[in-house]
């Protein structure tokens, strides 16, 4: 089934077509990696379906429901997850704490008033030891090492449970058994989450990766299976820049 | 239960213990002296109230004096009816003739204690909806609210024949409380302030310790990643600021039995500013510390404008000046990192990943 419905979007930022006419589709517990050079619109895309950027035009459906006009918060409660490029945590919060902030199914004020701050982080302990950093919970996240505070951030996106998980470079900055443990995750977590995810990890996209779409300047390039993107002469061109 | 909401509570009870045995002691239970430190205790409702929105949730409300005015005036507009034989001294003077329909229902205690409460967190709600529904943060809800409070001090004193204008109500009666009569120099007056006082000190700390508070501070630090959580972060700053604005009215209803007046000066700029200094000085991530602040404070400036006469006002300024210098969270922040750095000797820790990765 198709959760999620992109047709014709389109940014403009003073001049500039950021996201220029792109169309695809994502189904349900499929892992979508987006690949393109610099400047190609990838992370522009995840903000356009996340909220933090409004379309000039196009339309973008989430299990039929029109979302694009919609609040960012009101998106991430249809079941929206996104994780940024910079990882971004709570710095002066606690691991379990920032758990607790994640792991959002009542996000509304009145469930807040009568729950303690970290009743929510116990419920979710086990996913911290998923990700190694179960002896680190009662550390403030802004002491962690970058490798761990890009778990912590993969950890709330598992916490806060959303259907469709944007990542933006997720594998940024780890080591390469860490890369290697994070595909083992994202394909465990493929049950039931849909994955997009922005990466520049060929290996990793090749472990990870059901579909392939490949952008440039704002537009799809090319789409397909791993085998048919690297033997895309487009593809090449658009990287080599021949 | 987290270690540092076992702090709180236990800071809590110390207080609470010190607050209503100890100091009466300490003040031989002299009227006068207990008048004074009840007035400290009002005034640390108010800079609690100003952690809560500022220290928890990052917004720096500098028109908390009008709230704190709201529920001060309530209180006086129903004592000075008590005072009057129908229509107060005061509107004769302006020639008002009837009652204004607004003062009216202040004839009753039940409604000028509810008045106290929500009139504040009404208004404080409707500014907050228009700032936070339009994200509106950081220092520009500062410049807001100030300019509210500008606004609003001046309409009060405009308003001569409705509010005693510039004089303020004056000539009050005493309240009676299920036909208690509330003498202000007694020991029954302290300790309704006190306990006021430890009940929103109580309300506070479980507050900052609850999942609302957790994400208010969520929202301090990155409001965005919170709305990716699916938070509606105007709402949960609406709500901090309705809260914070009924304690500031709480503060002011039990400032005007303190005082037995009520003034505009109470909703001045100076008035205001000195709240934020109080809170900061405590410690704004601490309610505890902010009311703990206030005291400290007003007992400071007491004290000192006793011994000097003349440069008592310099004196403050340059400990306000070095706190913010070298303390910049306040005598909270003081105590916290120094209770660390003990543990640290005890348990040696790696700081070696936060060092290299300075950025991170």
């Amino acid at each position: 089934m198709e959760q999620l419905q992109v047709t014709d979007l389109q940014v403009e930022f003073g001049g500039l077509r950021a996201v220029d006419g792109l169309s695809f589709s994502v189904q349900e517990g499929e892992i979508l990696c987006l690949l393109g050079p610099n400047g190609a619109g990838k992370s522009t895309t995840l903000d356009l379906i996340c909220g933090k950027t409004q379309p000039t035009a196009g339309s973008i459906q989430l299990n039929g429901v029109e979302i694009s006009q919609m609040l960012e918060f009101r998106r991430a409660r249809l079941g929206i997850g996104r994780k940024f490029q910079v990882p971004s945590v709570y710095k002066n919060l606690t691991v379990d704490e920032n758990l607790s902030v994640a792991r959002s199914r009542r996000p509304g004020m009145w469930s807040a008033l009568t729950r303690l701050s970290l009743t929510d982080a116990r419920e979710s302990a086990a996913i911290l030891d998923r990700v190694h950093l179960g002896a680190k919970r009662a550390e403030l996240a802004g002491n962690l090492s970058h490798g761990e505070t890009q778990w912590l951030e993969i950890a709330m996106l598992i916490a806060q449970d959303s259907k469709l998980i944007l990542m933006d470079e997720p594998t940024a900055g780890m080591t390469i058994q860490e890369t290697e443990r994070t595909a083992k995750i994202f394909r465990s977590l493929s049950d039931s989450h849909t994955l997009i995810v922005v990466e520049h990890d060929m290996s990793f996209v090749r472990t990870v990766a059901d579909r392939i779409i490949v952008m440039n300047r704002g537009a799809m390039l090319a789409e397909g299976s791993i085998e048919e993107i690297e033997a895309n002469e487009d593809v090449k061109t658009a990287y080599l820049g021949h | 239960m987290s270690s540092k909401f076992q702090y709180d509570l236990v800071a809590l009870v110390i207080f609470a213990l010190v607050v209503a045995f100890g100091v009466p002691a300490v003040m031989n239970y002299d009227g006068f002296e207990l008048n004074t430190f009840a007035r400290y205790l009002a005034l640390a409702i108010v800079s609690m109230a100003l952690s809560l929105s500022w220290g928890t949730a990052g917004l720096l409300n500098l028109g908390q004096a009008a709230t704190f005015g709201m529920g001060s005036y309530a209180m006086a507009m129903h004592l000075k009816l008590r005072a009057s034989d129908g229509l107060p001294d005061f509107m004769a003077w302006n020639n008002v003739e009837t009652l204004p329909w607004v003062w009216v229902p202040f004839e009753s205690l039940t409604f000028t204690l509810l008045a106290g409460l929500l009139v504040p967190a009404f208004i404080g709600g409707l500014i907050a909806i228009f700032m936070f529904r339009a994200r509106i943060a950081g220092v520009f809800v500062a410049i807001i609210t100030l300019a509210f409070l500008v606004a609003f001090q001046l309409l009060f004193i405009n308003q001569q024949g409705h509010t005693g204008g510039q004089n303020g109500l004056t000539g009050l009666a005493q309240m009676s409380l299920f036909g208690w009569i509330v003498d202000p120099y007694s020991m029954g007056f302290y300790n309704l302030v006190a306990g006021c006082l430890v009940v929103a000190l109580a309300f506070g700390v479980y507050l900052t310790h609850s999942k609302f508070g957790l994400i208010l501070r969520a929202i301090r630090e990155d409001a965005d990643r919170a709305r990716f959580f699916g938070y509606n972060v105007a709402n949960y700053q609406t709500l901090v600021f309705c809260i914070s604005a009924a304690l500031a009215g709480w503060a002011g209803m039990l400032y005007t039995l303190v005082l037995e007046f009520a003034s505009p000066t109470y909703m001045s700029v100076s008035f205001s500013l000195a709240i934020v200094i109080w809170c900061a000085v405590g410690g704004r991530e601490s309610v505890i510390a902010a009311a703990f602040g206030a005291i400290v404070v007003n007992m400071l400036e007491g004290r000192l404008s006793d011994v000097f006469v003349e440069g008592w006002h310099l004196i403050l300024g340059v400990i306000f000046v070095l706190v913010v210098m070298f303390m910049p969270r306040g005598i909270y922040g003081l105590l916290s990192e120094s209770l660390q750095k003990l543990r640290g000797i005890g348990r040696p820790r790696d700081h070696r990943d936060a060092e290299t990765f300075p950025n991170t």
